[in-house]
């Protein structure tokens, strides 16, 4: 096997803080559109240093079941070929955009993927704000058939690291759209302002890692509105700043639900976020629909006898 | 785990420490100003659409809010430069702790486990049923 080194993240790593600093130091003069809230900026960037510690503690894992996969593959595609890395290009990003759609219609991804969407804030910090807990829901099997086809794991480690880092960028309020053509294309602040906000017309939209055509094939795009200000964070805000309320509460709500209601288990883990056995909480397509159509959706909403989920 | 990890972790440990430092510097937090009635309304309204609100208690220090909702209680409280909502039945929110003007609501969520409201008594009187 081809040996790289080149993890994109730890490249990027100064580059990611001296953002920062510049993003803070340019909102602090008035040149930037950014807030940083102490608590919640020690928050993100705690999140990301104990994802990178969980990302050495299960890497292994992974990286011995992408070899193993590997080992077995169909083809030998080369590392040297340009053709190759078009098609890795496209394939990770295609693989992505689906891992973090289900990472937001089904709870049992979500309760992972919860922790990056948990800020009321929107600055470079929240790109860095990961979960700790992400190889422990399998999704990292997705990638395994890009393997399997013969993609060299080093070659799919390094896209996947490229994705990572251009997805960075794009967390900020500061930038406001890009060229036409650029915002056609590919993910940009604006779209990726979609994702993250809580108003019901912007909840499950914009999937994209880094081409925007894949949530326009598969029917998930939304545009920035100007007359819709994004409202970021949750569904249902967090109210602690407790970094291991933050990063396990959806585990906890989930294990919760399932053991309360053995019989619905199935439901409260795999439906999607907000589920409940007696519709008594609410998912995103139920807060779509009534944002959209209040009478359809019944006037008074549900009555929920328990705090509900939070799905964004 | 070699030693050139633990460098690196200790580094970032380092960096995130002056982020989080620089930041409180800046003073950049988004402007909040203490809630009041219209205020409250306008936020439950957003928070629990289609909610009839029968009454509204805003704390003293514009940093939360209580209001009845049949048989409901909707809860705002401050977190950070923002809010949360959560709501808990009536009957809870009634026969929470009251001590020193400050209402004790335990939300019984694992991402809300209470929120603190200041008010000037607790239960109100004429609601308390």
């Amino acid at each position: 096997m081809t040996r790289v080194h080149i993890d994109p993240v730890t490249l990027a790593t100064p580059l990611f803080i001296l953002t920062i600093i510049l993003e803070i130091v340019f909102a602090r003069l008035g040149k930037a559109k950014a807030s940083y809230e102490t608590k919640d900026t020690a928050v993100s960037l705690a999140m990301g240093l104990g994802s990178t510690v969980a990302g050495v503690l299960t890497g292994g894992v992974i990286v011995a079941a992408t070899l193993w996969v590997w080992q077995h593959r169909l083809f030998d595609i080369p590392m040297t070929a340009a053709w190759a890395w078009v098609a890795i290009f496209l394939l990770e990003d295609m693989t992505y955009y689906w891992f973090h759609r289900i990472s937001h219609e089904r709870r049992f991804w979500w309760v992972s993927h919860v922790n990056h969407h948990s800020s009321q804030h929107y600055n470079l910090s929240t790109a860095l704000r990961q979960t700790w807990t992400g190889a422990f829901n399998g999704s990292w099997l997705l990638w395994l058939p890009l393997a399997w086809l013969g993609f060299p794991p080093a070659m799919i480690a390094l896209q996947k690291g490229v994705s990572l880092v251009y997805q960075y960028w794009i967390h900020t309020e500061a930038v406001g759209r890009m060229p036409r053509w650029f915002e056609a294309v590919f993910n940009t602040p604006s779209h990726h302002r979609v994702h993250h906000a809580r108003n019901p017309v912007y909840l499950d939209r914009n999937y994209a890692g880094i081409l925007i055509v894949w949530d326009r094939m598969f029917g998930t795009f939304q545009p920035e509105l100007d007359e819709e200000p994004c409202r970021y964070g949750l569904v249902k805000n967090l109210a602690t700043f407790n970094i291991v309320r933050v990063a396990f509460h959806e585990w906890i709500a989930m294990a919760g639900d399932a053991l309360r209601h053995p019989r619905h288990a199935l439901g409260y883990v795999f439906g999607p976020p907000g589920w409940s056995h007696d519709g008594s909480r609410e998912t995103s397509a139920m807060l779509k629909a009534r944002a959209t159509s209040p009478a359809a959706a019944g006037a008074t909403g549900p009555q929920p006898a328990a705090p509900q989920e939070s799905p964004a | 785990m070699n030693a050139g990890f633990f460098v690196q972790l200790g580094a970032s440990a380092a960096a995130v420490g002056a982020l989080v430092a620089l930041a409180a510097w800046a003073k950049i937090a988004r402007p909040v100003s203490p809630l009041d009635e219209h205020k409250a309304r306008e936020m439950l309204a957003e928070e629990f659409p289609g909610r009839r609100i029968d009454a509204v208690w805003v704390a003293s220090d514009g940093a939360g809010a209580l209001a009845r909702s049949g048989g409901l209680a909707l809860v705002l409280c401050r977190v950070g430069d923002g809010f949360a909502a959560r709501q808990i039945p009536w009957a809870q929110a009634i026969a929470a702790s009251f001590r020193d003007g400050r209402l004790r609501l335990n939300l019984a969520d694992v991402a809300a486990p209470t929120a603190v409201i200041a008010l000037p008594a607790w239960p109100p009187k004429d609601l308390a049923a």
